[in-house]
């Protein structure tokens, strides 16, 4: 909106700064939960329901019990039988209670059924084998459809397998937005499993002190929704749990979760007195990790003959499999998404999520709205196509306008999507390769586009805050401490430019404490795009508090104005007599023996949430006899507001197009049909794109200057995956005129629909 | 029943006693606390685990230990002098390569074993070098980078 550039130019932020911990990541220093070792530490696993719906009638530990080696086994009848939601969020309008420790009844293939702990994990194989254990299978159903039927199983007794009640979101009068339309699409898009198939495998390592303190290290994104669970399922008070994670190798959304692990992780070291161990194999992160929603979106929208959008009218049912995990969640930004994007008067979008006896759909990236924009890209891309419309030109005609309301209910502040369309046309050649005649051998070149808008938080279904804490050392470097967590996206760096901006001191004084419960401010956890436009907010306002206090102290030392002071590469000095300085550590700590002054600046930051923006084009070549797609290029133009450091920006999006293209062609968790078993679980059969397959992408970051978050930043991290199917589904039907419905669009599925 | 074997590692001698199934990644990570190299996935898939042995890179979950008998073994700790960088290492920090970390390891050792034999290759050959280590948070954009500035600064070293 408006422009808000300081009086002095930005020196860190904004600058291509390497990461504050890439060093140690870079050496092989970085400690991972899963490198976490402490002595006299115990090895546990999870035996796995083979079943996908079964009851359990029986159960027979003494064989195991007995193995030499084994500390202790855990079932149903040894954990607190405490209903409790996968998807922590202690304040999430959305939350679903259906998840136990334990229990006597298994929902998918995979379900943990037992827990043991051993002195070394060679052990803990055999040991699961032994454990007899005696299922009474019951119907399952895979498929939501079916499992909405009267004649069902039913998973967890609720009305047609729902988990929650439809999500409906409603604007005029479809009926009368149809009748005032030319032209009626419908389609039925259908979107796969795709799994976040993050490098580091979930684990935890728990252990007790002899006073009672648990220490719980994990690979999470959400420390204090740890700390915050456990507390609350196992009767700890939070003040009796430490949770830590300094560094973690990946989450992408799935590792926000509580699954089962980390609370059986706790009790067996309760019993045992010992650290435990619990490590995920490859396998169990695929099976008993969280995928994407498989989502079915029928949808149907009117438009006029020179294609301006009279109604929209949609279903949108996600397999949220055996449990609810983020199902709510993701139903309603996944049916809000479809009421958003273009400028529609009257919509009605029926959200469902239903449970199945199919692994569980959690979070991942984007959230619902990949799923939402695939229908609703391909759809407009239909509409262009059968008016006679450059796909561009309808998008135009249908465009939000600034104050209009978004999908989180707020209005756009700006709306930047023509700016995102007309840059990424002109990188890609739009234009040209439009009109390019059509090549005469098999393989056939087409380009496409799809947008995307997508909030930087999740409200309004959690109003979120974050905190933060700046502390000036005695020799004037500063510790920031920040609740939020790093997955890796480089978030601590960020924190540490918006920190050292506002300080006016340099990086290098910065050291960044976070994910450590017992040390940092509160922060819900790192999901969504929220880290930098939130946690960035109250980092930016810690420094501000912190910096107060050294110009108030500044101006009496030096007898000057507050106001005529400006901190410059740890000084403070006088704007109108320059001569007149101090260096923040004598301030801090002066030379002449007093004790060092406590400065301690906090800072929180609270706001509802802000708008990105994304145009992604692609450029594919398909070979019509074998049906295989190879993407030449993918140009990504997004506006993110303000940006902090562009290599780690860049390098969100770059990630994100690895997962969307991927999503699009080859990636998904096959489901058996009838067992209930996953197909794939292992990165030899789960295919994702190498660095050989991956095409040239160009990655350009639009600014606008918003004023809301720090510095004008707004949220990235999951845009970049949002539009990427659409707009390589849309160049496959450019090529080819093939229209896919269904991802991923592999080569067998293509090859049926090529004219 | 274990047997010492003796591996020779980032230039040290160690003698270890291992039982024969045990592998090379898990006694270097759990006997030898060298937990650099990363178990993704235990099945030489994604390479999160690859170290040198006596020169070529191998994914040290698919070697048994007791293979490693008598053999040099590099890690990523083992790179660089203390306090120092190795180009890649440099590169990869400086490129922005680096996001979560995890695969980062197994990435520089496949790129350090490329460079060792083709220091100057072309983007084609540094992106076939590197098609056994997955990455889930850069795309390889950036990885690519990294590692063709390493070699125009001389990464061989």
């Amino acid at each position: 909106m408006s422009a808000h550039l300081g009086p002095t130019p930005l020196r860190v932020v904004g600058q291509r700064v390497p990461k504050v911990d890439g060093v140690d990541k870079a050496t092989g220093v970085a400690q991972y939960t899963v490198d976490v070792r402490r002595p006299r530490m115990l090895y546990a696993r999870l035996l796995r329901s083979p079943h996908a719906h079964a009851r359990i009638r029986h159960m027979d530990v003494s064989r195991a019990q007995a193995l030499r080696g084994v500390r202790a086994i855990l079932t149903y009848r040894d954990v607190p039988p405490v209903v409790h939601a996968g998807q922590p969020q202690p304040r999430a309008g959305s939350l679903a209670r259906d998840q136990r420790i334990l229990e006597d009844r298994v929902r998918f293939v995979g379900d943990g059924v037992a827990a043991v702990a051993a002195d070394h994990p060679d052990i803990l194989e055999e040991a699961l084998a032994l454990i007899q254990v005696d299922y009474e299978v019951l119907p399952a159903v895979f498929d939501p459809f079916e499992a909405m039927q009267p004649a069902a199983p039913s998973l967890h007794g609720t009305d047609r397998n729902l988990v929650i009640p439809p999500f409906i979101v409603r604007h005029g009068d479809v009926e009368q937005g149809f009748a005032e339309a030319d032209y009626i699409f419908e389609g039925r898009y259908e979107t796969s499993r795709p799994m976040p198939a993050y490098m580091e495998p979930d684990a935890c390592v728990c252990e007790f002190d002899p006073s009672g303190r648990l220490t719980v290290w994990i690979s999470t994104q959400a420390p204090f929704m740890v700390r915050g669970s456990l507390s609350e399922v196992l009767g700890i008070p939070m003040s009796k749990i430490r949770v830590i994670c300094e560094h973690m190798g990946g989450g992408f959304g799935a590792k926000q979760d509580l699954y089962q692990y980390p609370y059986l992780c706790v009790l067996l070291a309760q019993r045992t007195g010992r650290p435990v161990k619990m490590e995920y194999t490859r396998e169990e992160t695929f099976v008993a990790g969280r995928s994407r929603h498989p989502v079915v979106i029928e949808l149907r929208q009117g438009v006029t003959r020179d294609g301006r959008l009279t109604a929209r009218q949609a279903r949108f049912v996600a397999n949220s499999g055996a449990y609810a995990s983020h199902g709510p969640g993701i139903t309603r930004v996944g049916t809000n998404a479809l009421a958003s994007l273009y400028k529609c008067p009257h919509v009605y979008i029926e959200g469902l999520c239903v449970y199945t006896n199919a692994p569980i759909a959690g979070a991942f990236r984007g959230y619902g709205a990949p799923q939402a924009y695939f229908a609703l890209e391909s759809q407009m891309d239909e509409i262009a196509a059968q008016l006679g419309l450059d796909p561009i030109e309808l998008r135009m005609r249908n465009m939000f306008q600034p104050g209009d309301r978004g999908p989180a209910g707020t209005p756009f502040r700006e709306v930047m999507l023509p700016a995102c369309l007309q840059r990424g046309a002109e990188l890609i050649g739009w234009a040209e390769k439009r009109q390019r005649p059509a090549d005469p051998g098999p393989i056939k070149r087409g380009v496409g586009v799809a947008c995307q808008l997508h909030s930087a938080t999740s409200y309004p279904a959690v109003k979120e805050a974050a905190g933060a804490v700046v502390s000036i050392n005695e020799d004037g470097t500063v510790q920031l401490l920040i609740g939020a967590a790093d997955l890796g996206t480089g978030a601590k760096t960020v924190m540490a430019q918006i920190a050292a901006e506002t300080l006016g001191v340099g990086l290098d004084a910065i050291r960044v404490v976070s994910g450590d419960t017992d040390v940092t401010p509160y922060d819900i956890g790192a999901y969504a795009s929220r880290t930098t436009f939130i946690a960035g907010g109250a980092v930016q306002r810690a420094a501000e508090d912190a910096k107060r206090q050294l110009l108030d102290l500044a101006a009496q030392e030096l007898h000057a104005e507050p106001a005529d002071l400006h901190v410059t590469d740890g000084v403070v000095a006088s704007r109108s007599d320059p001569g007149r300085r101090i260096a923040v550590k004598d301030l801090v700590a002066s030379p002449g023996g007093r004790s060092a002054r406590t400065i301690v600046g906090r800072g929180t930051f609270a706001p509802r949430n802000d708008y990105s923006f994304a145009a992604q084009f692609a450029e594919v070549a398909v070979d019509t006899e074998t049906g295989q797609v190879e993407v030449l290029q993918m140009v990504a133009v997004h506006d993110v507001g303000r940006v902090i450091n562009p290599t780690t920006a860049e390098g969100q999006v770059e990630g994100a197009l690895h997962q969307g293209i991927g999503y699009a062609l080859m990636e998904d968790l096959v489901v058996d049909g009838v067992s209930g078993k996953a197909l794939n679980a292992n990165f030899a059969d789960y295919k994702m794109l190498t660095a050989l397959d991956m095409p040239k992408i160009y990655v350009e970051l639009l600014e606008s200057v918003d004023d809301l978050g720090p510095f004008g930043a707004k949220g990235l991290a999951e845009d970049g995956v949002c539009p990427t199917a659409a707009a390589i589904a849309n160049a496959i039907y450019h090529a080819t005129g093939a229209r896919v419905r269904q991802l991923p669009i592999a080569p067998d599925r293509l090859l049926e629909l090529i004219p | 029943m274990k047997r010492p074997v003796t591996l020779t590692i980032n230039g040290e001698r160690q003698e270890v006693a291992v039982e024969p199934w045990w592998t090379l990644l898990d006694v270097l990570r759990e006997e030898l606390g060298l937990t650099g190299a990363k178990k993704g996935c235990d099945r030489g898939d994604c390479g999160a685990c690859t170290v040198l042995l006596d020169g070529k890179p191998v994914t040290s979950c698919m070697v048994l230990a007791v293979q490693a008998d008598g053999r040099q073994v590099v890690t990523v700790e083992g790179l660089a002098a203390p306090g120092h960088l190795h180009p890649v290492q440099r590169a990869f920090v400086d490129y922005g390569a680096v996001q979560c970390g995890f695969c980062t390891p197994g990435m520089i050792m496949a790129a350090v074993a490329l460079l060792n034999e083709t220091p100057h290759p072309t983007e084609a050959e540094v992106r076939a070098a590197l098609t056994g280590n997955l990455c889930r948070c850069t795309g390889y954009a950036k990885i690519v980078q990294a590692v063709m500035a390493a070699a125009q600064h001389g990464g061989a070293a």
